[in-house]
């Protein structure tokens, strides 16, 4: 029985392995003082210098800072607004018909998304700029915050806290802003990181709907890739990695746990 | 002003619940609806000379899709994702079952540990994989230095290569719903077979792995139909040689400029996404 169990250990441990492995490779061979071979040459920061000193990269970094930021916050104010009528209105028609659209997002296949947006844009004669590419990031943000400020709303619901300040006076505007909003604010925050996160590493949709003029830091990678290998990328792959780390970290410390609701 | 608010947060009136669904609504209509219903009117359009669009109304696209030329590519593109699919259902059952029967206190660390690699760049791994997987990579250095071979295997731009790249991603997609109905499972009714005589095995076999089925199909489902329009992978670990059907629609609007063939292919790939989520969903009702 214990053999078994023993066996299972080993298998899960060996296929989490499997997951980190290159995740593993590429942290250990950013330090190594070699361009093309695999074999360890010995300890090296040459590369993490490189990337700083590289203004394009920092240039394509700049531009993913402020499209995830946009995004996120595009991503907020409407799934805010999407929820809020989702969760607190008394059932409306239609109701049903908003829940499955708010979803189609996800289970879109990134390349449908991809080329729909470019045929639209373009034949719309919208030029392809920040701004379009920043809209199509919402797009692809909004089921997580929508799914993120919902879960936090119904498990407000329970405590209806907005109603004893309602029955004190207070308008629906007042209740808003005093109760629920401060309330919901871990997990708008929790579904904007996760949007930051989402809109930083995308790289089907930007690669679709970006123009000529703007790189984004997933798209400067891929074109480095095409160039062939070099340990730069290694270099950089960790520090996406770490911001990665940081952002569900940041997360886990504001998602909502199931028991906190009725605590307040 | 602060009356028009409340009017619209108090949501008495369905018009007030439309408008603040507006905003998201509208996004979804014009980046997502609008732009959908235009790939498929575009897919009966016909391509005339430097990419312009000619808005002639025919199947010739289907027709060009279906031909031996393409054909190939959609059995192959099935065969990755029925293959993908297999592959994440065996590996990742023994590891939903440890995360849900004992894994302890581990568990919600593992299933954390799970998310990560998904979380973190696609890219960066499938780079990753490259340095591993080269003529002068890790795996290659590794079995010349322990004698496994005597000169270096391609193992870059190779099915197997696209279904190691496949099965990495998707991997999480099959385990978490498989989790989810084995944690489902009542302790209770597994002791029950126990009292009445069962072993382990035949526990396991007549009494768990029946009711995580749901849980199986879902992950399927989860699996199987992202790698239908699956891009990336191939792009970076297999090479045009096994284009799958993403590449092929990448490459009608990035580099062949005929749009409305794309469109066509696109047009395939969402029919085989809303055929499979209908079977789906009638499976969960029946």
């Amino acid at each position: 029985m214990s053999k078994t169990k023993r066996g299972m250990a080993a298998y899960v441990a060996a296929l989490f392995g499997f997951l980190y492995l290159p995740l593993g490779v590429m942290f250990v061979f950013s330090f190594n003082d070699a361009r093309r071979n695999v074999v360890w040459r010995g300890f090296t920061l040459k590369w993490y210098k490189a990337l700083f000193h590289d203004a394009e990269l920092m240039s394509a970094m700049l531009t993913s800072l402020e499209l995830a930021a946009a995004a996120a916050a595009i991503a907020a104010i409407l799934g805010i607004l999407a929820s809020y009528a989702m969760v607190k209105h008394k059932p409306f028609r239609g109701r049903g018909a908003y829940d499955a659209l708010l979803n189609v997002p996800l289970m879109m296949p990134e390349v449908a998304l991809g080329v729909g947006l470019l045929t639209f844009l373009v034949r719309a004669g919208y030029e392809l700029d920040f701004t379009a590419l920043a809209c199509s990031h919402a797009l692809i943000c909004l089921p997580y915050t929508v799914a993120a400020v919902r879960a936090r709303l119904i498990s407000l619901q329970e405590s209806s806290l907005e109603d004893a300040a309602m029955d004190l006076g207070a308008t629906e505007w007042q209740a808003f802003v005093k109760v629920t909003l401060p309330l919901a604010m871990p997990a708008i925050i929790s579904g904007a990181l996760l949007s930051f996160t989402v809109s930083f590493q995308d790289f089907v949709t930007s690669f679709f709907v970006a123009g000529i003029g703007i790189v984004t830091m997933p798209i400067k990678i891929y074109s480095m890739m095409k160039f062939g290998v070099t340990p730069e990328i290694n270099a950089l792959s960790v520090c996406l990695l770490l911001a990665t780390f940081t952002l569900i970290g940041l997360n886990a410390a504001f998602a909502v746990r199931p028991d906190e609701a009725s605590r307040h | 002003m602060s009356r028009a608010l409340s009017w619209l947060l108090g949501g008495r009136r369905p018009l007030a619940s439309h408008l603040l669904l507006a905003p998201a609504s509208l996004w979804l209509l014009f980046l997502l609806v609008i732009p959908a219903g235009g790939l498929i009117a575009l897919s009966f359009a016909k391509n005339g000379a430097y990419g312009a669009i000619v808005w002639e109304f025919g199947l010739q696209n289907y027709r060009r899709a279906f031909d031996h030329k393409y054909l190939p590519v959609l059995f192959r593109t099935l065969g990755f994702a029925g293959a993908t699919t297999a592959l994440c259902l065996v590996l990742g059952y023994p590891v939903a079952y440890f995360l849900t029967f004992r894994a302890g206190r581990w568990r919600n660390a593992l299933l954390v540990g799970l998310m990560v690699p998904f979380w973190s760049s696609c890219l960066v791994a499938y780079y990753s994989w490259m340095i591993v997987l080269g003529k002068e990579g890790l795996l290659n250095t590794a079995l010349l230095r322990f004698g496994f071979l005597s000169a270096p295997i391609g193992f870059l731009y190779t099915p197997f290569a696209i279904l190691l790249g496949l099965v990495y991603f998707y991997l999480p997609f099959t385990i978490l719903p498989l989790y989810a109905s084995l944690d489902k499972v009542p302790r209770s009714v597994i002791e029950a077979a126990y009292d009445l005589g069962a072993g382990r095995w035949t526990a396991f076999w007549k009494v768990t792995l029946p009711l995580s089925l749901p849980g199986a199909v879902a992950g399927c489902v989860l699996t199987f139909i992202p790698c239908l329009g699956d891009f990336l992978t191939v792009e970076i670990l297999g090479g045009p040689r096994y284009y799958l059907l993403g590449n092929l629609i990448s490459n009608q609007f990035m580099m062949a400029q005929d749009w409305p063939f794309g469109s066509a292919l696109t047009s395939i790939l969402l029919a085989g996404l809303v055929g499979g989520l209908w079977l789906y969903q009638r499976w969960e009702k029946a």
